[in-house]
């Protein structure tokens, strides 16, 4: 048995090395490709704005998985609510199909105002989720995969309450919603690393910084503060964590009402760079977000931004001539990165429990 | 009857091959690995039949297809989607719940990619103009592969279920590590569940591809591999009736609501355009409850042993607070 | 939990479903009925934008000829049965129209792919099916009872290039997009990029995309270094405004042509402002001056407040063709002397035949041959295209279709 664990520390030791070796290797690869290929600069920049779509997407979805241990599917559709919220909230009307065909609110808040809102009402939302499709399964101690099964009939519902409420068609924010702004911004080449002026979309740079912002807080908010402390230790031990008073059913519903905001706030901001398409519009990237937070490591929340920024750099990248391979590649990838990290690119390798 | 059978006669083969297509979702989960590749043999499976069907066996006048070419098809669909389970389990299967769930999907996803970019098998459009074994307009005769199908992949299953083999698919789902300390070499085991679901999904994707007429890269996607889980989780995941019920009934369901419930005579008219136009909240809705209800899923080892009262008691009951479906975390 | 609690319940569960299982056929009315005509688009999934769209045309032609005496004083109805977005569903959608309405025709279905599994089936049962939206190559062929009245782009897409260089000759570098997988943009850009070079225009780069990606950064900041002076892009309405749209932002001054899918007044609200000056190739045009078309622009303007858009139009059209061949078809042979069987295979022929004047412009049918030479279905034969361009106003959120060629 001594031997045993020996040879299989060598070998973790050995994979360890080889992993570590494997992953400045790619580094170095990609910062020269970055660097030498013509245009590299403006893709990397590309590659770090779908990528901050990516992330803020992952966001609220991670938060859940930190907590519970569980896929939120009806996250996309938290997402797709926060955005029509917002619209609402902004005074327009609605399309004209639907049962609410023509309707507006008698009033109009500003944009940002309506964002906040509109992240308030889906985290609303997020709690309703909970109380209907996750609690009563918690409650009765049912297998984790359920849960998987209950939040995706909700999603289903959602997704086919807004077409039957306001229809299928696309809605769209006003333009320049914070004040005038040019649409692109000029970068410059970076000192001559570039050949060419690298632009970059505003909208883009929007997500972006708030998607860093929202890592930044909510970091604090699970590190710093002492509700984020309980939050911890539930995600621990519910068990352990309720039997020393504390109110897990509570935290959890803070839990689900923060990935809802969270969620809510990047269906508008998201919204604002390519429109609210349809009752879809959030369904869509829970394929990629699933992968974002996979390859960010379960339930780590900085990991969701590296991992979304990653895939985005990584499509960026395919060379034109393959775009049309592009979410292959970035599946293959993911494939491959499962198989050599399957903890995510920041997680720790867990020690699989005797 | 004949207007009930030319009416569901195409909805009913459906729920025939989504029983074989839960099933192929169910022999992996028997052994506790949570694998979404399914919509990818499918997928796979349909090409196949369709290239042979419209590339290979030429010649047959539309309606005259011959029957045994087709079932030859799904078998040589059968035989390529074990190929490519091989391929992709014997790497993937070293993953565990959720991580082995998204590396599935992401073949899935790569193959479907894959497909919509050679010209051969029609890019986006596909490939159409399968040729049938039929002049039928109902697909009703179709039942004739369906079922077969069906009925041979659910006993197979369950001769597995009290086979050594599938007491060892069970002990890994119970517990990997004591099973592996008893012997039993579990990554052999895992590919031959995940191999023997391939199998069963190939061949259902070369029979739809002959009832659709049609094949192409909207057919397998991540979409359906939700789908198919919520057939298992909903029709049981611990018998093999389980998952066949569960397809019947889901796929069977929104039709129900919108063809029948809604059309029901002395319906309030806002209830009826309700039902009709909001029939998919009701089925999301009818999902999300039922888990509440059924957690084991509608057919559940105890069900069917309280029914047939001297069956010696082979199933594996489910532990009391906690049923584990999956074997890793999720 | 016991065994029989958990059985009780399944057993509710069961009866509950084998009552909704209870054909509603048995209550079927006997009274003698309205002409039925069956409408299977896709009302729900993500296909849903365009499905509302040909609902609302289909409802439009209902009321219009319903109040102009339907089918020579007998009114007819419209069976809606939604196809979903996938296979499966149009073929359900079918066998529900043809079995249990009992329609004498079919509109639909929305797409090209759910055309190939749902068509072989009506036709099979002999029920003419007309497509307001196939536009895919072999559709007719499938069978003899498959109509369009969607054109397929090889007529007006060169005309949109041969406008663009007669605004601006200097053109000479293109740039092509198109959506990779949708059935219709594949075919059309085929279209355009064999017009490039045939005018003898530089095609510098082909870049694809799907119509469900948003962010199309990748492909324009590739293009954008060649310096097209010309960007043709084939898509829907979302993919194709956002790709537009992000063209401006990053920079692009040069003209842009969209297909025939971007022929929507859903791109208003995706490109806003951005979508000033884009060339549209178009297979309608709300702006064509005929009393049928101003009647169901009008009927669309007072429904929805907007402009009527390409497959609204279309579906108005593909009812039209159903009224107007049945009712020949009456005056030819009542319908009430024929059963179901004859009525259908009887209004193929007539559909085949005849000539309308549509919203589309006048158009009729032209029988097309399968592979092995034996006749098919009904090929449009469509007289007017139209190239417009898009005038946006400045509130910036809604713009006009203007003729231009």
């Amino acid at each position: 048995m001594k031997a045993l664990d020996q040879s299989s520390q060598q070998y973790r030791r050995l994979w360890w090395l080889a992993s570590r070796g494997f992953a400045a290797v790619v580094i170095v690869l990609l910062i020269t490709a970055i660097l030498t290929t013509p245009g590299g600069l403006q893709n990397f920049f590309n590659g770090l704005a779908i990528g901050g779509v990516y992330a803020i997407f992952a966001l609220g979805y991670t938060l859940i998985f930190s907590i519970l241990r569980i896929i939120n599917f009806a996250h996309g559709a938290i997402f797709t609510l926060g955005a029509y919220f917002t619209y609402f909230l902004t005074g327009s009307a609605v399309g004209f199909n639907g049962l609410l065909a023509n309707q507006k609110l008698p009033f109009g808040l500003p944009f940002p105002l309506a964002m906040l809102s509109g992240g308030i009402l889906a985290g609303l939302c997020g709690i309703a989720i909970e109380r209907v499709a996750f609690r009563p399964l918690r409650a009765k101690g049912a297998d984790p995969l359920l849960t998987l099964v209950s939040s995706l009939g909700v999603a289903v519902a959602i997704v086919n309450i807004i077409q039957l409420m306001v229809g299928a068609e696309i809605y769209a924010y006003p333009r320049n919603p914070f004040g005038e702004m040019p649409a692109a911004l000029n970068l410059g080449t970076f000192g001559g690393l570039s050949q060419r002026p690298i632009i970059i979309r505003t909208t883009q740079v929007i997500i972006f910084v708030v998607s860093m912002v929202i890592v930044v807080l909510l970091t604090y908010f699970i590190n710093g503060t002492k509700t984020g402390k309980a939050l911890r230790a539930v995600a621990e031990d519910a068990t352990t964590s309720s039997l020393l008073g504390i109110n897990t059913n509570r935290l959890i519903l803070i839990t689900f009402f923060v990935s809802g905001l969270v969620g809510g706030i990047a269906g508008t901001l998201v919204g604002l760079s390519v429109n609210v398409s349809g009752p879809y519009f959030g369904i869509n990237f829970g394929l990629k977000g699933l992968a974002v937070i996979v390859l960010g490591g379960l339930g780590d929340i900085p990991g969701a931004v590296v991992g979304g920024l990653v895939i985005g750099v990584a499509e960026a990248f395919v060379p034109s001539q393959q775009v049309a391979y592009k979410d292959a590649i970035a599946f293959a990838v993911l494939f491959l990165v499962l198989l050599l990290r399957p903890q995510g690119l920041l997680g720790r390798a867990v020690v699989q429990k005797v | 009857m004949e207007g009930f059978l030319s009416t569901y006669g195409a909805a009913i083969v459906q729920m025939a091959l989504a029983g074989v297509l839960a099933l192929s979702m169910y022999l992996p989960l028997m052994a506790g690995q949570l694998s979404l590749a399914s919509p990818g043999f499918y997928a796979v499976g349909g090409y196949v039949a369709a290239l042979l069907s419209t590339k290979v066996f030429t010649g047959y006048p539309n309606g005259e297809y011959p029957i045994p070419l087709i079932v030859l098809e799904m078998g040589i669909a059968g035989v390529i989607a074990a190929f490519f389970a091989l391929i992709v389990g014997i790497p993937a299967l070293r993953l565990r719940g959720i991580y082995l769930a998204l590396a599935t999907i992401a073949f899935v996803e790569v193959l479907r990619i894959f497909a919509l970019n050679q010209d051969e098998l029609g890019g986006a459009v596909g490939i159409y103009n399968i040729p049938q074994p039929f002049f039928s307009a109902t697909r009703i005769e179709y039942l004739v592969l369906a079922l077969p199908l069906l009925v041979g992949a659910a006993l197979f299953v369950a001769r597995l279920e009290r086979s050594r083999v599938g007491r060892a698919f069970v002990a890994l789902r119970e517990d990997e590590l004591a099973a592996s300390a008893m012997g039993i070499f579990p990554t052999y085991y895992k590919v031959l569940a995940f191999t023997l679901g391939a199998v069963l999904a190939g061949m259902a994707g070369a029979l739809n591809a002959h009832i659709l007429n049609t094949w192409n890269a909207r057919q397998g996607t991540f979409d359906l591999a939700i789908l198919i889980l919520a057939y298992v989780l909903v029709g049981g995941s611990r018998t093999f009736l389980g998952p066949i019920i569960g397809a019947a009934f889901l796929v069977a369901l929104p039709e129900i609501i919108l063809r029948e419930v809604a059309g029901l005579p002395g319906l309030n008219p806002v209830i009826a355009t309700f039902l009709r136009d909001g029939r998919l909240i009701l089925f999301g809705v009818l999902i999300a409850i039922s888990v509440f209800f059924f957690p084991y899923g509608l057919i559940t080892p105890s069900l069917l042993k309280s029914r047939r009262k001297k069956t010696p008691a082979e199933h594996i009951e489910p532990a009391k607070a906690t049923p584990k479906v999956s074997g890793g975390e999720l | 939990m016991s065994n029989v609690v958990f059985s009780k319940r399944l057993s509710v569960f069961l009866l509950v479903v084998a009552l909704a299982l209870l054909p509603s056929t048995l209550f079927a009315q006997t009274q003698e009925e309205p002409i039925v005509i069956g409408v299977a688009v896709a009302q729900t999934s993500n296909v849903a934008l365009l499905g509302q769209e040909q609902v609302i045309g289909a409802q439009i032609a209902e009321k219009f000829f319903n109040e102009r005496g339907g089918i020579n004083g007998r009114p007819f109805r419209l069976a809606f049965a939604d196809t979903s977005g996938d296979e499966a569903g149009a073929i359900n959608a079918f066998q529900t129209l043809i079995n249990r309405e009992n329609v004498v025709g079919i509109l639909g279905p929305t797409l090209s792919q759910q055309a190939f599994a749902a068509d072989p089936i009506a036709d099979q049962a002999g029920v003419p099916v007309i497509a307001p939206s196939n536009t895919a190559r072999g559709i007719p062929q499938i069978g003899r009872f498959i109509f369009r009245v969607s054109a397929p782009v090889a007529i007006v897409a060169p005309n949109a290039v041969k406008q663009a260089i007669k605004q601006n000759p200097n053109i000479k570098r293109v740039a092509v997009f198109y959506a990779q997988n949708d059935a219709f943009s594949v075919s059309e850009t085929g279209t355009f990029q064999q017009t490039v070079k045939d005018l003898g225009l530089e095609l510098l780069d082909v870049q694809t995309f799907q119509t469900t990606d948003t962010d199309f950064t990748t492909q324009i900041t590739n293009v954008l270094p060649l310096e097209p002076d010309l960007v043709i892009i084939s898509g829907l309405a979302a993919d194709g405004g956002n790709l537009v749209r992000q063209l401006r932002e990053l920079g692009y001054t040069g003209t842009i042509i969209g297909g025939n899918g971007l022929n929507t007044a859903n791109i208003f609200p995706v490109c806003q402002a951005l979508c000033d000056g884009i060339l549209i190739a178009q297979a309608y045009s709300y702006q064509y001056e005929s009393e049928i078309n101003n009647a169901f622009r009008e009927a669309y303007k007072k429904l929805q407040d907007k402009e009527p858009p390409q497959f609204s139009a279309q579906a108005f059209a593909g009812i039209q063709v159903f009224v107007e061949a049945l009712s020949k078809l009456d005056k030819r042979k009542p319908l009430k002397d024929m059963d179901l069987k004859t009525l259908r295979a009887e209004l193929r022929e007539e559909i085949m035949s005849g000539k309308y004047d549509t919203p589309l412009g006048p158009i009729s049918f032209i029988e097309v041959k399968k592979e092995d030479g034996t006749p098919a279905g009904g090929e449009i034969v469509q007289e007017q295209f139209y190239v417009a361009q898009i005038r946006m106003n400045p509130d910036g959120k809604t713009g006009r279709f203007v003729f231009v060629d």
